[in-house]
């Protein structure tokens, strides 16, 4: 404990912050942003069954998944203050007919579980 | 005066760090094939392709030994060629759910649309894209003609995402020396914030190919080069670790000179080795994964990354920088070791005295 806080006084001594931000030459720079880990499961209003085939997707962002056989999902996303999700039933009558949905998540600051309902169309 | 103190001051912070030996970086050789042929190819990196990929659990069983990881640990992937490998997404996900951050080095050629989504999915968090220049000596270093459009539209997708920590390397050579400022260009168009450049040791196939080399005076402009964009506001631009610069420290970097190999940067290379940067000689070689524990290993080895006293010979023997420089890049000691392979000092020396 007592190491870390002297490197820590040193480190300002001689420079700023960016000593404790390092990277090999041929390596990434370090990660320090925040994201968010969503999951949950898509299923329908009536039946009550899972949905597969869903696609879930981040509004703004290139970000998308697709519910698997148990009408499970879940990524990584950046944390930001709304985060606004579509729920698109985009395989035509393959897995059935549903009505799409849109979820803003509003303050998220931990990861979250989702339970969503679509409708039969 | 203050900057002489913070020169003491900082070796003194070296010197904690070196106490601490904090494993922050742990670099995984997760394959050694490659989808490009590069004509620098072994200067940073494996090019022996002999190796069967290793299997994620072995690697994800290494990393287990871990006992106490810093808060900004982080796993880079690199190789070879990343991407050629499927399993990275189910590899990156099983390390997210350990806490652990997780980012990719890749030449960009596979990086389309697709993957970047299954990435980010993933939870990758930073990424770094190579481009070696405009688009006729981009791919004349890359040998491959469609490398420059692909690497291209890889640096957009990557650069238009708010989550990644996201930087460009360069590696500069006689062929792009003189693009430096249209490189910048095209990369601030690109929306790219950070560009970091390095030069190539003369290892692997870059060893006997003198296009690949600068001369001193070509090394001094691109310290100039750089020293200069850190005054701009358009773009991040800075010099990699790779050597002690002499009179262009701190200019061209965010701090000084400090070669972190073993220190705080650990790898897990394609055959189980336990070592630091993957451009290291192999013979530095500390122990294995499939013999050794890692973290065992991390905590009790790495003696002569540690203490560098080692590096007194040759050029280093009686250099009157050594206490700032202790032997350049340990990546810069190669074969024989008698000598430091490169001496990025003497260089900015050499062309100096070249204006006289
Ligand atoms: S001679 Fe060695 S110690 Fe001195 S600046 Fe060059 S590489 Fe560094
Ligand atoms: S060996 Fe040192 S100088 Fe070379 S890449 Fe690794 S940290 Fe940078």
């Amino acid at each position: 404990m007592k190491s870390r806080f002297i490197r820590k006084i040193l480190g300002g001594l001689s420079f700023t912050s960016a000593l404790f931000v390092f990277q090999a030459c041929y390596g990434t720079p370090q990660d320090f942003g925040n994201d968010l880990f969503v999951e949950g499961q898509v299923k329908a209003k009536i039946s009550g069954l899972p949905i597969k085939g869903i696609k879930v997707s981040v509004a703004d962002n290139l970000q998308y998944v697709t519910t698997d056989e148990d009408g499970k999902f879940s990524f990584y996303t950046e944390m930001i203050q709304h985060l606004a999700l579509k729920f698109q039933d985009t395989d035509s009558t393959l897995n059935g007919l549903y009505a799409g949905k849109d979820t803003v998540l509003a303050d998220v600051t931990e990861n979250v579980y989702l339970d969503i309902i679509l409708e039969e169309k | 005066m203050i900057s002489s103190l913070k020169r003491v001051a900082f070796r003194k912070f070296r010197e904690s760090e070196v106490q601490l030996h904090e494993l922050n970086y742990l670099f995984w050789e997760c394959t050694t094939r490659c989808n490009l042929n590069c004509r620098h190819c072994g200067s940073d990196c494996s090019k022996d392709y002999s190796y069967p990929d290793m299997p994620v659990d072995d690697f994800l069983a290494a990393v287990d030994t871990i006992k106490e990881r810093p808060e900004n640990f982080t796993v880079v992937f690199t190789g070879g060629e990343p991407l050629l490998r499927k399993d990275l997404e189910s590899c990156g996900r099983a390390l997210r759910k350990r806490g652990l951050r997780w980012s990719l080095v890749t030449n960009g050629h596979l990086y389309d649309e697709q993957r970047h989504i299954s990435l980010l999915n993933a939870g990758l968090g930073a990424l770094t894209i190579s481009l070696d220049g405009l688009e006729a000596s981009h791919n004349w270093l890359r040998n491959n003609d469609k490398s420059f459009t692909k690497v291209i539209h890889a640096i957009e997708l990557a650069a238009s995402s708010g989550r990644l920590s996201f930087d460009v390397v360069t590696c500069v050579n006689q062929k792009n020396i003189s693009e430096l400022a249209q490189i910048r260009d095209l990369l601030v168009s690109a929306n790219v914030k950070s560009w970091r450049l390095f030069t190539i040791i003369p290892i692997g196939r870059a060893a006997g190919d003198q296009e690949l080399q600068l001369t001193d005076d070509q090394f001094a402009e691109l310290m100039d080069f750089i020293a200069l964009q850190r005054k701009g506001k358009q773009i991040d631009v800075k010099f990699s670790c790779e050597g002690y610069v002499g009179k262009y420290e701190p200019l061209v970097r965010d701090s000084y000179f400090f070669c972190r190999a073993g220190i705080n940067i650990g790898s897990v290379l394609i055959d189980g080795s336990i070592s630091a940067c993957p451009n290291i000689d192999r013979s530095f070689t500390q122990g294995n994964i499939y013999r050794d524990n890692l973290y065992e290993v991390w905590l009790n080895k790495f003696l002569p990354f540690r203490n560098r006293e080692w590096t007194k010979k040759g050029k280093c023997a009686s250099c009157k920088d050594y206490k700032d420089c202790w032997g350049n890049g340990f990546h810069n000691w190669h074969g024989d070791m008698n000598d430091v392979l490169v001496c990025h000092k003497e260089k900015i020396e050499h062309a100096a005295k070249n204006q006289h």
